[in-house]
C-alpha cells in the first residue's frame, strides 16, 4: 500500500547522503520477497495508521466500525487486485465480476449453514464456485472480444442476480439474503472475533483481521508472482497488441480465459472472506452489478496496470466512502462527487492515483539525480 | 378467457416492452456501428428523458431531495403529456449533441475500455445529480385520458372476441415507437445524409478523401440516437414507475438487443427488441406450469429468458441475427 511510497521516499532522502542507496533500493524493488514483506508491513501498520491515530488526533471514530472497515478493505483489495490481473495487465473489461465474488458468497454461506463452518473450508468452497463459473462465463463471454466483452459480462451478471433473487429464491433467500450463515472459530479453536492476545490489540486487533491479512499477503505475493512471470509477460502483450501476439504464435484466448479465471478466483476469495467477515449474504451487496461498478472504480481510481494501485484504490475507497458519507452536507453528493473524481480520474489520469504517485516518484528521484526509471 | 384475448394481450405486451427496447436499441446500435463508440450512458439519457417529461407534464412534490431543502417542494411546468412529447426529444436531442461534442468526441481515438469507463461515470454522475436533487422515490406519469378529446389515451379498453382489457397507452407505445422507427428508417436509408452516414460506417477515410465533412453527420446521429432515447423515458414513463436506478437497469436488456440484432442494423434492432420483449412476455404470462405432479413456475425465469436468449443468438451466430459479416469489434 502506501508505505511502498514512504519507504521510496524513505529512499530517496537517504540516497542524498549515499548515491548508492537509491540504486540499491531500485535494485531489490521488484523482487518477490520485498514486495511481500512490504505487505506485511503495510497489512500490520494498516489498523493503527487508519484507526489510532485519527483517534489520538481527536478525529472521532467509531471505533470498532473503523476496524471492521480496515478489514473489508483488505478484502476489496483482494478482489481489487484480482480485477487489475485482467482489466490493467490483459485489457479486458469485465463489468460481471459481481458474478464470481457474489457466488462465492452464497457458496461459502450456504456451505456454512449445511455443511461447514470452518473458515478455510468455506474459503475453499467459494472460491472453487467462483473458478467453475468463471470457466464457463469466459469461455463464452471471450467468444467477442473488447465491448462485447463488457456487454456480455454486464449481461451474465444481471442473469446470475436474478436467477440467485427468485427462481433460487429458496435456496438464496431471494431479496431478504441468505442469513443463516454459521462461521465456526478459526482452526477450530480461534473465534474470529476475538482480540488476538500476544500483541498489544491496538495493533492488529482480532483474528478475523488476522486471517484476512493473510490472505492479502498471500494475495499480493500470489498476483505478483503472477505478473512477473512468463505468464504476466504473454498477459501484457495481448494487452498491448493482441494481434502480433497472436501472429507470434501465443494462443490469445487460451491466455485471456486462464486471466479471467485467474480473476475470478481471487474475486472468489474475496467473497468468501466476506461472508466471513459479515456472517450474512445482502444479495444487494453481492451479486448486484452496483458491486461489479464498484471494483471498477476501486481498481480504476487506484491504478489499473500496477499491483499496489487497486489495493490503494479499494482503501481509499472503502475509507473515504464511509468517512465522507457519514458527513452532513457533502454526505449527500459524495457519490455524485465520487462519479465526477471517476470521470476526471479516466480522463486525465489513466493510470490512476498509483501511477500519479509513480509520476511524482520519478519526479522527485530525477531531482535527486537518480537514474530517472 | 379465451385463447384468442390471451394471445392479443400476450402480443401487446411484448410489442410494448419490446417497443420501449427497440427505442434504445436504435440509438445504441447506429451509434456504435457508425461511430465504434460504445455509450454506457445510453441509459442515462433515457432517464434525463423521462425525468424532463415528468417535470414538464405535471407538477411533483419533492420531499427527499435536495430541492425540497432549498426552497422548491414543487416543481414542474404542468404544461400536459403532449407538450413533453414534443419538447423533451428536442432537449435530449441537444443534451446529446453536447454529449458527442465533449464526451464522446475526445474519446474517439482511445482505446473502446476508456469510451466505456468514462460513459460508465457519467451515467454514474446522472443518476447521482437527480438522487441528490430530486430524491431517490419513484414517481408516476399522469397521461391524459384521451387526444384532444378523439382517441383514448389511456385506460382499460376491451379486447375483440374476449372478455379481457388492456391498458390502450400499450397501443400508443407500439404506434409511435413503429412511426419513430420507420422515421429514422426512411433518414438513413433514402436520404443523402443517411448515404453519407452509411459511407462513413464502411469507410470514413474514404468519405473524407471525398471532400465530405463527416463529423457533422455523426455528431446529428448523435443527436438522433439520443433523442429516441429521450423519447423512450417519456412514452415508457407511464407504465413504470420512474426513479434514478431505471438507467442502468435498463440499459442491459438494451444492450441486449443490440446483440441479438446485430450491431448498426435498424431492422436487427427491431427484430431483437421484439424477441425480448415477447419472451419476457410470454415467460410471465405461462406462469405455473404443472406436468405429471411437478410444479414448475416459469414467471421468475422470466428476466434470465432474455439472457438465455442472447447467449443461444450469440453462439450460433456471433454477429447478430442480421449484422453483416464484417462488422467485429
Amino acid at each position: 500500500m502506501s508505505d511502498e511510497v514512504k519507504s521510496a521516499e524513505a529512499a530517496d532522502s537517504a540516497e542524498v547522503e549515499s548515491p548508492s542507496l537509491y540504486d540499491r533500493w531500485n535494485a531489490v524493488r521488484e523482487r518477490e520477497i520485498t514486495v511481500a514483506v512490504l505487505t506485511v508491513v503495510g497489512v500490520f501498520l494498516a489498523p493503527f495508521v487508519l484507526v489510532e491515530v485519527p483517534e489520538m488526533i481527536g478525529i472521532r471514530t467509531q471505533y470498532i466500525w473503523y476496524r471492521s472497515l480496515v478489514t473489508l478493505a483488505l478484502i476489496w483489495g483482494i478482489f481489487a487486485i484480482g480485477y487489475d490481473l485482467l482489466l490493467g495487465f490483459t485489457g479486458l473489461l469485465s463489468f460481471g465480476h459481481a458474478i464470481f465474488w457474489g457466488t462465492a458468497a452464497y457458496a461459502a454461506g450456504i456451505f456454512s449453514a449445511e455443511v461447514s463452518g470452518s473458515p478455510i473450508a468455506m474459503l475453499l468452497v467459494g472460491t472453487t464456485v467462483a473458478v467453475l463459473l468463471a470457466w464457463v462465463i469466459g469461455w463464452i463471454s471471450l467468444r467477442r472480444g473488447g465491448i462485447y466483452f463488457a456487454i456480455l459480462t454486464l449481461a451474465f451478471g444481471q442473469m446470475i442476480y436474478y436467477i440467485f433473487l427468485s427462481p433460487l429464491g429458496w435456496l438464496t433467500g431471494g431479496e431478504n439474503g441468505f442469513n443463516s450463515v454459521a462461521v465456526d472459530p478459526l482452526l477450530g479453536f480461534l473465534p474470529l472475533g476475538a482480540e488476538v492476545a500476544v500483541v498489544p490489540d491496538a495493533l492488529i486487533g482480532t483474528w478475523m483481521y488476522v486471517f484476512v491479512g493473510i490472505a492479502t499477503i498471500l494475495a499480493v505475493v500470489v498476483g505478483n508472482r503472477v505478473l512477473n512471470s512468463p505468464y504476466g509477460v504473454v498477459l501484457r502483450a495481448i494487452r498491448e497488441n493482441e494481434q502480433r501476439a497472436e501472429f507470434v504464435g501465443l494462443n490469445v484466448w487460451r491466455y485471456k480465459l486462464m486471466a479471467f479465471i485467474v480473476s475470478g478466483a481471487f474475486a472468489g476469495v474475496a467473497g468468501s472472506l466476506y461472508v466471513i467477515q459479515r456472517s450474512f449474504v445482502p444479495i444487494e451487496n453481492t451479486l448486484s452489478w452496483t458491486v461489479s461498478g464498484e471494483i471498477v472504480i476501486m481498481t480504476v481510481l487506484g491504478g489499473v496496470g500496477s499491483l499496489f494501485g487497486p489495493l490503494l484504490g479499494a482503501g481509499l475507497y472503502m475509507y473515504v466512502a464511509n468517512i465522507v458519507s457519514g458527513m452532513s452536507g457533502i454526505g449527500d453528493f459524495w457519490h455524485m462527487i465520487l462519479g465526477l473524481v471517476f470521470v476526471a480520474v479516466v480522463v486525465l489520469l489513466p493510470e490512476g492515483l498509483w501511477g500519479g504517485l509513480s509520476w511524482i516518484r520519478e519526479r522527485v528521484a530525477g531531482a535527486l539525480g537518480g537514474d530517472d526509471r | 378467457m379465451s385463447v384468442v384475448g390471451d394471445l392479443i394481450v400476450l402480443l401487446v405486451n411484448g410489442l410494448q416492452t419490446g417497443a420501449i427496447y427497440v427505442l434504445l436499441a436504435i440509438g445504441l446500435s447506429i451509434i456504435l456501428g457508425t461511430l465504434k463508440f460504445v455509450n454506457f450512458a445510453h441509459g442515462a439519457l433515457f432517464v434525463v428523458g423521462a425525468y424532463a417529461g415528468l417535470l414538464i407534464t405535471q407538477e411533483i412534490s419533492i420531499s427527499n431531495g435536495k430541492l425540497a431543502e432549498w426552497g422548491y417542494p414543487t416543481l414542474g411546468l404542468e404544461w400536459g403529456f403532449f407538450a413533453a412529447l414534443v419538447i423533451v426529444p428536442l432537449f435530449v436531442f441537444v443534451v446529446g449533441l453536447a454529449m458527442e461534442r465533449f464526451v464522446a468526441r475526445p474519446f474517439y481515438d482511445r482505446p473502446d475500455t476508456d469510451q466505456i469507463l468514462v460513459t460508465f461515470g457519467l451515467a454514474i454522475v446522472v443518476q447521482e445529480v437527480i438522487h441528490a436533487l430530486i430524491g431517490p422515490r419513484t414517481y408516476g406519469y399522469e397521461v391524459p385520458t384521451s387526444a384532444f378529446g378523439l382517441l383514448p389515451m389511456t385506460g382499460p379498453i376491451g379486447v375483440p372476441l374476449s372478455d379481457v382489457t388492456i391498458n390502450v397507452w400499450r397501443l400508443w407505445v407500439i404506434a409511435i415507437t413503429a412511426a419513430l422507427v420507420i422515421a429514422v428508417y426512411a433518414i438513413v436509408e433514402y436520404t443523402d445524409f443517411g448515404l453519407v452516414v452509411k459511407a462513413g460506417t464502411r469507410d470514413p477515410e474514404m468519405v473524407r478523401l471525398l471532400g465530405i465533412r463527416i463529423t457533422r453527420p455523426y455528431l446529428v446521429m448523435f443527436g438522433i440516437g439520443a433523442a429516441l432515447a429521450g423519447i423512450a423515458g417519456v412514452v415508457g414513463g407511464p407504465l413504470q414507475n420512474i426513479n434514478p436506478e431505471i438507467g442502468m437497469t435498463i440499459l442491459v436488456p438494451a444492450f441486449l438487443t443490440v446483440v441479438i440484432g446485430g450491431v448498426g442494423s435498424i431492422r436487427g434492432a427491431v427484430l431483437g427488441g421484439t424477441l425480448i420483449g415477447m419472451v419476457q412476455v410470454t415467460l410471465i404470462s405461462i406462469g405455473s406450469v404443472g406436468l405429471g405432479g411437478l410444479q414448475f413456475n416459469f414467471t421468475p425465469w422470466a428476466q434470465v429468458g432474455i439472457y438465455v436468449l442472447a447467449v443461444i443468438v450469440l453462439l450460433t451466430r456471433p454477429q447478430g441475427l442480421l449484422g453483416s459479416e464484417e462488422v467485429s469489434a
